[in-house]
């Protein structure tokens, strides 16, 4: 466990020793506080045509937090190519993966490591929501309980997005291979279900299945459904075991 | 301290390294000697656990590291060919993270740190970035790294290279200092090096074995004859006739000079010393004595002669005893 914090650690110091962690949340920043202006400037329009006495309320949750969040996870798909792309190419490239390799840690110290520094830079990254979601607390009502289910949601998928993007990072040296790779990949992941229809029912079910934001769109809403906590648990659980073989058949063939 | 057995490292039709053994005592420091591509950085690379071996094993301070490469690791120190610097960190901050990652404890790391950067003459870049360091910081900081959790073995890939001469010297005098302590493996092409801070040699060449031995018994070793130098002063005589009937020598290659000084080689009988006798005669025919010396093979022409095709053939009846030596000690 010390050595799995020792490398988070390491990878999180390496992030802000970089510009990286200030590009990334810099304008992480900036787009998500266009989308997010935009979209309370939709809500505070319609709220206006709303006339008192019809009956019609408006919900805070699900006409703009809920969106929000689906926002925040295109922004993600974008932006997280670059929190990954480095972890195990950088290391190839530079040769300090002969450093961890020849330390007394395990493959998988090295990784769980590297996930959760990764995690913990998408979290801070996540945090400079809570300015604006604050700010709706403040001035209007809304229910903590979707909002919480929503901030859970987007930390699975960003999990499932870094374990995937640490594949993709540990089969090559070349960090824009790996960072360009990783952005088609997510793109796909993303965009998946779009051909379902024309896949009957059956192809259809699957393909929504594979989304990874498809899955998100429940827990925006305050659901905690099993169905996805067992999608995005086994998604990043399959993908580190994954980035685990890669690691060691690179040993292997030298 | 470290055992290598039969160790062989194939990359498809490609072998790297083929049936290579041999042993490390405690507190040695073995050199490494071939040139590029001999299956040197593959060797370490097994050795300190970076990659597995095809066939054969290895063991440090008796532990396989293989099937235990935790403990083996805990006791071994490597210093690649190129040091695993972290471009964007201070040394400090590399060294200590690299004293947690080897398990040195926590409440050690710090003095560890500190002691390391003072042992390797880097305590006064502690704050400055690794990726701002001179080539010859660098190679220090990689040997902070290595040191820095006191480990049983280490085994350094060319640790002299990029250094300034000063350096060397320094890098070289801190080998010496820690042979004793620790059981050293390093590689090199730069011979004197060898001679200077190894107590025994390895000298590989396409994935094999060719030599162990002392750097002196090497020396002595290569050398079919004892081969005398002479230059003498003796305008217009015939030297090799003059000098072939001394007792004891077995050849007299003469080249006269103009001016009257003659180049003389001289070879005797194996172990017999011929040099007063050979003065002798020369002072008895009247020439003058400008020189006489042995003529010992350099490492640099045992190196040449066991790793070069052509000249292989010359030092073959010595070349297959030490290494048959190493495959049983």
């Amino acid at each position: 466990m010390r050595n799995i914090v020792t490398i988070a650690r390491k990878e999180l110091q390496g992030y802000f020793a970089s510009p990286i962690a200030y590009v990334v949340l810099g304008f992480f920043a900036l787009l998500y506080g266009y989308f997010f202006y935009t979209l309370l400037w939709y809500f505070d329009r319609q709220s206006m045509q709303v006339a008192p006495g019809s009956g019609m309320t408006m919900n805070v949750n699900q006409m703009l937090i809920g969106p929000v969040f689906m926002n925040v996870s295109v922004i993600v798909l974008f932006i997280m190519p670059m929190i990954t792309m480095r972890t195990y190419a950088e290391e190839k490239r530079s040769g300090t993966i002969e450093l961890l390799l020849t330390s007394p840690l395990t493959d998988w110290q090295i990784i769980l490591g590297k996930f959760l520094g990764a995690l913990l830079l998408y979290t801070v990254m996540l945090s400079v929501t809570l300015i604006h979601v604050g700010t709706l607390f403040y001035f209007g009502d809304p229910e903590w309980k979707p909002v919480a289910t929503g901030y859970l949601g987007l930390l699975l998928m960003g999990g499932c997005f870094i374990s995937a993007g640490l594949l993709i990072s540990s089969l090559t040296k070349n960090q824009i291979v790996a960072g360009m790779v990783t952005f088609a990949v997510f793109l796909l992941l993303w965009v998946i279900n779009w051909i379902g229809q024309s896949l009957g029912p059956t192809g259809q079910a699957i393909v929504t299945h594979l989304s990874i934001t498809d899955h998100l769109d429940d827990f925006a809403r305050g659901i905690i459904d099993t169905k996805h906590l067992v999608y995005y648990a086994s998604f990043i659980v399959f993908g580190l075991f994954l980035t685990a073989k890669s690691v060691d058949s690179e040993r292997w063939r030298g | 301290m470290i055992e290598v057995q039969h160790l062989s490292k194939r990359y498809g039709p490609f072998t790297a390294v083929d049936d290579v053994s041999f042993n490390v005592g405690a507190g040695e420091i073995l050199g490494f000697l071939g040139p590029n591509g001999a299956g040197k950085t593959t060797t370490m690379r097994i050795i300190t656990g970076y990659m597995p071996a095809t066939d054969g094993a290895v063991s440090v301070a008796g532990y396989d590291v293989f099937s235990q490469p935790i403990e083996a690791k805990k006791r071994t120190g490597y210093l690649p060919e190129t040091p695993p610097l972290y471009p964007d960190m201070t040394v400090r901050d590399y060294v200590t993270f690299v004293a947690r990652i080897k398990g040195v404890p926590a409440r050690e790391v710090k003095s560890r740190v500190e002691d390391v950067m003072r042992k390797t003459h880097v305590a006064d870049m502690a704050s400055r970035h690794c990726g701002k360091l001179s080539k010859g910081y660098k190679q220090r900081v990689g040997l902070a790294q290595a040191l820095i959790h006191n480990p049983d073995v280490l085994v350094l890939d060319e640790p002299t290279a990029g250094l300034d001469p000063k350096q060397i010297i320094e890098a070289r005098q801190l080998i010496t200092e820690l042979g004793g302590s620790h059981t050293v493996v390093l590689s090199t092409h730069i011979l004197p090096e060898v001679s200077q801070t190894c107590h025994r040699v390895v000298i590989i060449n396409k994935g094999k074995v060719v030599a162990v031995d002392t750097p002196a018994n090497l020396t002595a070793r290569l050398r079919g004859s004892e081969t005398l130098y002479l230059q003498v002063h003796a305008p217009g005589a015939d030297v090799a006739a003059g000098l072939s009937h001394v007792a004891g020598v077995t050849r007299v290659k003469a080249d006269l000079h103009d001016n009257g000084l003659a180049a003389v080689e001289v070879d005797s009988e194996q172990g017999r010393d011929v040099r007063r006798e050979l003065a002798a005669a020369v002072v008895h025919q009247g020439w003058g004595l400008l020189e006489l010396r042995p003529m010992r093979m350099s490492l640099e022409d045992i190196f040449l002669s066991l790793t070069t095709e052509d000249a292989g053939d010359a030092v073959e009846p010595a070349a297959p005893a030490p290494a048959t030596e190493a495959a049983d000690a």
